[in-house]
């Protein structure tokens, strides 16, 4: 700036109400581009459905035809959470819910006085389409129907163990996995379905089939076990650490292993055995309709029909898990997976009563044990 | 009271009703029905489980060792960058204060694949010692989540010790040296009481992040280390409100004495420190050799530990490991519109980013207004509220937001100005300090001087102070703005799919395996925040330590 001519100052207000304007324009413009018309609203989890070829397209093929149907645009809202999260936003959104349905309640989550008390009880019109044994292990009090199930068991890298090496795989007992446990990842219970129903198969075959005290196995297993928080961290450090050969996972991982790499899987399973039978903890992932949501009646005709095969028949290959609707035939890649008929359900050994009654002291006692 | 007095406590009082009503009182609220109506545990119950009392302690020692920690590991460094030239300073420097910005996922990440069992330098032991098994394993348990914490918070020391330093007049320690000081004594003697009040505060904010920590804990924890937030998180996924609300309780007393001791500091610091014609730096060849290969080694170390986990990020970004092949698949999906794409996020992230920076720097501006006032007890009460957004749970804030403004206001569907709000609070401790620093150094004679000469209020500040702190708003700016960006629990928690930012992408995208597109997510981001800094060091020409 030369010292003799100042430059002639602009008023400052003049600036301040431009750069006022320009907020408000840039601001109004997002908001009206952004602005949401009110639609049908479904709340579910972060992967729901993305786990097939076409994972774009996925919502306009298995829902489209409902769309058409009622003349209305169906939104697929997936949270970044679990099914938990969700409650928790259903629960603050309580007074004024934006959500019609919520996909993704399992059978534990479900027994919370909470996650009913933002349902509303509905029994789909076509709900024997549904086997009763997993309509009755979800929910008898149909606030929640069966959307898909699947299988919680250990799974194993064939390229790094296999049952000649570790001839215990064969038949895996609960005491052989802890021997095995600077082997395993499993998921933290408290933020992972996964991880809890792992930890309910422990506690079921500790308390119920070999009568001693549960705690004990993750006393044994504290600081050696790798708990990640939750299924992707803990898939992730399994792929990647060499040293770390076994997962609690889902029992369709060896189907979509082999689906994705050519024909073969990469990986095994091996069920939790006690005295001559192989056991597996059975995840029932609901469909529920949202109390006080905007379109009641939308809402009761979307879950009717998400358990017919026009949904029900994406389910295997998108999600990897089995469909709800037993009328639903398999890819046959599904031979890789574990099926219900192969295993004995621990779910028969804990009534729902008796997980509801304990379940905060048993995670209570859980965080007694691995912080200590 | 004249109407200018008036229009004056209007102005002053808008950062302070605005964090009232976005942050007291849904916190407070969240809080009382917790406490009050549960669900769950109570008061008492939390505090006599056994559990809480671990949590409890792990948070305090694992920030302490944390703190110690970068401490120790940032000291040496701002010592080197405030006092040595050397080629390539200024990069160097703006890549150390990276990680400070970086989103925690990524952070996570990064850390595996460079410190963790079967990653690059295990690979790396693996193969020289010919083992079969994995050596070292530095990303997980204490060990890990500490190294993160050091990772996170080292630029914290080299910016504000640093700075501190740059603040000392040569003039002393050239009186001292030829008054016979040894080195040491020096150091002792001169160097050290003058940047003690800039460690401490340094130490209290470091604190305060590992005291908080939550992602990080969460992903290197192994579910036996749980820190008051994250067992916050805990209690609020099971709808023991009762406990989440007690715990979050708890945290926001200790975070109160943290504040107070922090703003004690603040002020003994007044005065000590005032502004300098110039600062001192000595070539990198003034040196003798032993310490020559001392700053090496020490720059090597640091850099390994800063930017290795930046390294992975690149090759995260380029290398699809469910393909074992290199591709460029995941910044094609930056430029994808489509809900599922990178394109929205990328949009959001930035204008959410901007919006908040704006909003940040207004606030800031006026609490560092208030931070000088000369009314009795306004200074107190800022450095107060200013920290508060730092010390708050986020998820308790998250909620709150949710329950007292979305949800009555019908926003929850699409909450996109909750996250601007959100991310405008955590900019503010960063901008008004900042600002407040500028503003001690402007000369007060040029004020009066514009005063005497009949400027407006407005043009005063227009056209006198705010080209005066020009430095001071641009590193608030750049440091709010990369808050923003990275900020993950409210927005994590408020976010349709519509209003996802960057950040949030990456957990989405790492969710369902998508590696390629959350690994470009995460080196854009990081891009974004190297391209910041570099820009702060063009524009402010002594280093912007000064100005944090």
């Amino acid at each position: 700036m030369s010292g003799h001519a100042y430059p002639r100052r602009k008023d400052p207000k003049k600036l301040i109400a431009a750069v006022a304007v320009i907020v408000v324009i840039v601001i109004a413009t997002y908001g009206i581009v952004t602005w949401k018309q009110p639609t049908f609203t479904v709340y579910t989890y972060d992967s729901f459905m993305l786990w097939g070829n076409d994972p774009d397209n996925i919502d306009n093929t298995v829902f489209g035809a409902f769309e058409d149907q009622y003349g209305v645009e169906v939104r697929i809202e997936r949270l970044i959470t679990d099914a938990n999260g969700i409650i928790s936003r259903l629960v603050a959104e309580s007074e004024n819910p934006v959500a019609d349905v919520v996909i993704g309640i399992d059978n534990i989550l479900i027994l919370q006085t909470l996650a009913k008390s933002v349902l509303e009880q509905y029994t789909p019109s076509n709900i024997d389409l549904i086997d009763d044994s997993i309509v009755s292990a979800l929910d008898s009090d149909h606030y929640v129907s069966p959307f898909d199930f699947g299988l919680i068991t250990v799974i194993y890298k064939l390229a790094e163990i296999n049952v000649t090496s570790h001839p215990q795989l064969e038949n895996l007992t609960l005491p052989n996995l802890a021997d095995l446990s600077s082997y395993l990842v499993t998921e933290n219970p408290h933020f992972s379905s996964p991880g809890l129903s792992f930890l309910l198969s422990q506690i079921a075959v500790y308390e119920k089939l070999m009568e001693e005290d549960w705690t004990q196995w993750w006393s044994d297993v504290k600081g050696i076990i790798d708990v990640q928080e939750g299924w992707t961290e803990a898939w992730t450090k399994w792929d990647s650490d060499p040293t770390r050969h076994l997962l609690v996972s889902y029992g369709t991982d060896p189907a979509y292993g082999a689906s994705f790499s050519g024909g073969v899987p990469d990986t095994a399973i091996a069920p939790i055995h006690y005295d001559g039978v192989d056991y597996a903890w059975m995840q029932v992932e609901g469909i529920g309709l949202v109390k006080n949501g905007p379109n009641p009646t939308l809402a009761r005709a979307f879950i009717d029909y998400c358990l017919t095969s026009a949904v029900q028949s994406h389910i295997a290959l998108n999600q990897w898990m089995f469909p709800a609707n037993s009328d639903v035939e398999f890819d046959p890649v599904f031979q890789y997976a574990l099926h219900p008929d192969d295993v004995s359900l621990l779910n028969a050994l804990l009534s729902s009563t008796e997980i509801a009654t304990n379940l905060e002291t048993w995670l209570d006692e859980y965080d007694a044990i691995m912080t200590g | 009271m004249n109407r200018n007095r008036l229009v004056e406590y209007a102005i002053l009082s808008i950062p302070f009703v605005l964090l009232f009503v976005f942050l007291v009182l849904p916190v407070a609220s969240v809080l009382f029905q917790g406490l009050v109506y549960g669900p769950g545990s109570t008061f008492f119950e939390v505090l006599d489980s056994v559990v809480t009392q671990r949590v409890v302690s792990f948070t305090f020692i694992q920030a302490i060792m944390s703190t110690i920690l970068a401490l120790l590991l940032g000291l040496p460094g701002a010592i080197l960058f405030a006092k040595l030239r050397f080629k390539g300073k200024r990069y160097i420097r703006a890549l150390l204060i990276v990680p400070f910005v970086l989103p925690p996922i990524v952070v996570v990440v990064g850390f595996l694949q460079m410190f963790g069992s079967g990653g690059i330098i295990d690979s790396l032991l693996m193969l020289i010692m010919g083992s079969q098994h994995s050596i070292i394993d530095f990303a997980s348990g204490y060990v890990g989540i500490i190294l993160a914490h050091a990772f996170y918070n080292i630029p914290l020391f080299l910016l504000i010790v640093s700075s501190a330093l740059e603040r000392l007049n040569p003039e002393i320690e050239e009186v001292a040296e030829i008054l016979g000081a040894t080195a040491l004594q020096r150091f002792r003697r001169i160097i050290l009481p003058h940047i003690r009040s800039a460690i401490l505060a340094a130490s209290i904010l470091t604190f305060l992040f590992c005291f908080m920590s939550f992602p990080i804990v969460l992903a290197l924890g192994e579910g036996s280390y749980m820190t008051i937030e994250v067992q916050i998180w805990n209690a609020f996924r099971f709808f023991d409100y009762g406990e989440a609300s007690s715990l979050a309780l708890i945290q926001i007393l200790i975070t109160l004495v943290l504040a107070y001791t922090y703003m004690k500091l603040g002020k003994d610091d007044k005065g000590a420190s005032g502004p300098t014609a110039y600062s001192k730096t000595f070539p990198l060849s003034s040196l003798d050799a032993s310490m020559k290969i001392l700053a090496g080694v020490y720059l090597l170390l640091i850099l390994l530990l800063s930017i290795g986990p930046m390294i992975s990020i690149v090759r995260a970004a380029v290398w699809d490991p469910k393909t074992s092949l290199f591709s460029l698949e995941g910044f094609a999906n930056l430029g994808d519109p489509t809900l599922g794409g990178g394109f929205v996020p990328l949009v959001n992230s930035l204008f959410y980013g901007s919006l908040a920076t704006l909003f940040s720097l207004i606030l800031g501006t006026i609490f560092a207004y208030t931070q000088r006032s000369r009314i009795r007890g306004l200074p107190s009460l800022t450095s107060m509220m200013v920290l508060l957004p730092l010390g708050v749970s986020a998820i308790t804030l998250a909620y709150g937001l949710m329950i007292t403004i979305a949800v009555p206001l019908g926003l929850s569907s699409n909450p996109w100005p909750l996250i601007v709000i959100a991310q405008t609070l955590i900019g503010v401790p960063f901008s008004a300090r900042a600002i407040e620093i500028a503003m001690s150094k402007v000369d007060p004679a040029l004020i009066e001087q514009a005063d005497s000469l009949g400027a407006s209020t407005l043009q005063r500040l227009f056209f006198v102070e705010l080209p005066l702190i020009a430095p001071g708003l641009l590193v608030g700016a750049v440091f709010s703005f990369a808050m923003a960006i990275g900020e993950m629990s409210a927005t994590i928690f408020l976010a349709t799919p519509e209003n996802f930012t960057l950040a949030i992408t990456i957990y989405r995208d790492l969710a369902v395996r998508k590696f390629i597109e959350a690994g470009a997510a995460s080196l854009l981001l990081v891009a974004i925040c190297i391209i910041a800094f570099i820009v702060i060091e063009k524009f402010s020409e002594n280093g912007y330590g000064g100005t944090l």
